[in-house]
């Protein structure tokens, strides 16, 4: 129990995963108990054993793997308003972090959104865009565009400003500053910020697919829920927390490929 | 940027301050007046100390001289700058800059970090590919960084940064290098070697060198002008030859002549300011 108080402290990775399946492990057999017991009905809470046999049957059952059909459904409108995302929303950010005015301009229009509830712009969107696919892509859109914009103007303006006063007196223009050495310094940056908007964007993806949705994890567990099926509930949740982890984590590893002199410098 | 007027009075020298006055705004709406009244003339490629205590306004003199302004203040507040008798009053593409804190870009490696410039529109249009390449190369030999070439900043220790950081700027044949405490953060051994690698140079490509500096013994070994400022506001209390031939030893620093001028610097500095700032005195 040496340096048990002590944020420093390296930890070897037997012992953090050790350490991490010892909680999983609990709150598993936690869960067992308070089934087999039959204290809580399983309406209610669903065996893990039952939820594992759930996952099975929308894996594979008449023919057809549900899971993969709605997974697919739910990963493209990620991917979709994934893009436009980045498209849209990292020039946006750039600009405001690279002019004072641009920023002060639009900052009243960015900022408070992000600590607004932008589910509650649902039914307002469901109102202007319809119940199709292009309502549930720009909710997507609108909720993680809030986070993404502000964090690569602040990504923008972290680089510290003795670069700028290098690359302009050696003759760059001020746009050639931001887009020779500005920007590509702030990359990592606005690599950590597509990761958070991303991930944000699996966290909305149920309430999207919850109105009107003919396909979609979001769908699978309304629908589920709506035959009192909770074991399909907690299988699909279980899956959409299962993506999110995998995109995540593979978004990370991509980022310290490309970005390595990030950590070192 | 360079917006230019032409002063055919001074066309012989390469480098003219006259009247020099910078003030800054200070919070609590007072001016500050960082350097009053410097007027000098630098006409032949030599090596120029500016030496003054941490603080005395000596790094907005030379910023200055390279047209750099960090902040939206007008620099100078008043009187000009003239680079081979012309005004400057942006960025000056003969007058390049080397750091303390070298500024070099953890993002690349040391190749590209010098052959940086050549990537902005400015140099794209005067200097040919082929002519760079030859540059970086021959450059890259000069400071001893040939074999680094591929590695990145963060490999390299502070002297071989220092390096890069010279390297690119000499990389574009300035007739003016302006140096603001360039070895200031490194150890005693590191700095001796880098002063002799600038002396070196200078030797093989004369330029006109500001080199700003708090180190008595730094300005005495390389100058062969010292200019000795006293602080806030920044006024020429000193100003003297050194006609000895460089390099110039430590022994040579121990030397009566060298003695002797290491007293006045201290006195007049002292007569000027007493008490105010910190210089670094000693070999």
């Amino acid at each position: 129990m040496q340096n048990f108080w002590n944020p420093y402290a390296q930890l070897s990775s037997r012992q953090r995963y050790g350490l991490g399946i010892i909680s999983v492990a609990g709150i598993l057999i936690l869960w067992s108990l308070l089934a087999a017991s039959g204290s809580i009905s399983p309406n209610k809470l669903p065996a893990p054993w039952r939820v594992i046999s759930a996952m099975e049957y929308l894996a594979w059952s008449e023919g057809e793997s549900k899971l993969l059909v709605a997974t697919l459904w739910s990963a493209g409108r990620v991917a979709v308003a994934g893009l436009l995302v980045v498209f849209i929303g990292i020039p946006i950010g750039i600009v405001m972090g690279a002019s004072p005015r641009i920023n002060a301009m639009f900052s009243p229009l960015v900022d408070p959104f992000r600590s607004a509830p932008v589910v509650a712009l649902l039914p307002i969107l469901v109102m202007w865009f319809g119940i199709d696919e292009l309502m549930k892509i720009l909710f997507l859109f609108a909720g993680s565009v809030v986070y993404l914009v502000p964090m690569v103007r602040d990504a923008i303006l972290a680089v510290p400003q003795s670069y700028w006063i290098g690359a302009r007196d050696l003759g760059a223009t001020p746009w050639e500053c931001i887009r020779r050495t500005v920007v590509p310094m702030a990359m990592p940056r606005i690599a950590d910020a597509i990761i958070v908007s991303v991930s944000v964007m699996w966290t909305y993806i149920t309430v999207a697919e919850y109105v009107n949705a003919k396909e979609g994890l979001g769908q699978l567990i309304q629908n589920a829920r709506r035959f009192s099926a909770m074991d399909q509930v907690f299988a699909g949740i279980i899956v959409i927390v299962a993506l999110a982890l995998i995109t995540y984590q593979t978004m990370r590893w991509i980022k310290q490929k490309l970005y390595a002199w990030e950590t070192q410098a | 940027m360079n917006a230019v007027t032409t002063n055919p009075a001074a066309a012989s020298s390469i480098l003219q301050l006259k009247n020099i006055v910078q003030e800054f705004p200070t919070e609590d709406g007072k001016i500050n007046r960082v350097v009053h009244d410097i007027s000098m003339e630098f006409n032949r490629p030599s090596i120029n100390m500016l030496l003054g205590p941490s603080g005395c306004g000596k790094s907005t003199l030379l910023r200055m001289m390279g047209g750099v302004r960090p902040f939206e203040v007008t620099t100078p507040t008043s009187g000009s700058v003239l680079i081979d008798g012309q005004q400057c009053f942006g960025p000056h593409n003969d007058a390049v800059m080397v750091f303390q804190r070298y500024a070099n870009r953890p993002d690349l490696s040391v190749y590209e970090n010098i052959a940086f410039p050549f990537r902005l529109d400015l140099w794209k249009k005067k200097i040919s590919t082929s002519e760079w390449k030859a540059r970086v190369d021959s450059v890259l030999q000069a400071v001893g960084l040939m074999d680094k070439k591929d590695l990145y900043p963060h490999q390299l220790s502070g002297g071989q940064n220092q390096r890069v950081a010279l390297a690119r700027a000499l990389v574009l044949r300035p007739r003016i290098l302006l140096m603001d405490e360039p070895f200031g953060a490194l150890d005693a051994q590191t700095r001796e070697e880098m002063q002799s690698l600038l002396v070196r140079l200078h030797q093989s490509n004369p330029c006109l060198v500001m080199f700003v500096t708090h180190d008595v013994s730094e300005a005495l070994l390389l100058g062969d002008r010292v200019i000795v400022l006293s602080t806030m506001p920044a006024i020429i209390s000193d100003d003297f030859a050194i006609l000895e031939p460089r390099p110039r030893g430590n022994q040579w620093l121990r030397s009566p002549e060298a003695v002797a001028l290491q007293e006045r610097v201290l006195t007049r500095l002292h007569q000027a300011s007493p008490g105010k700032g910190s210089l670094r005195v000693g070999f």
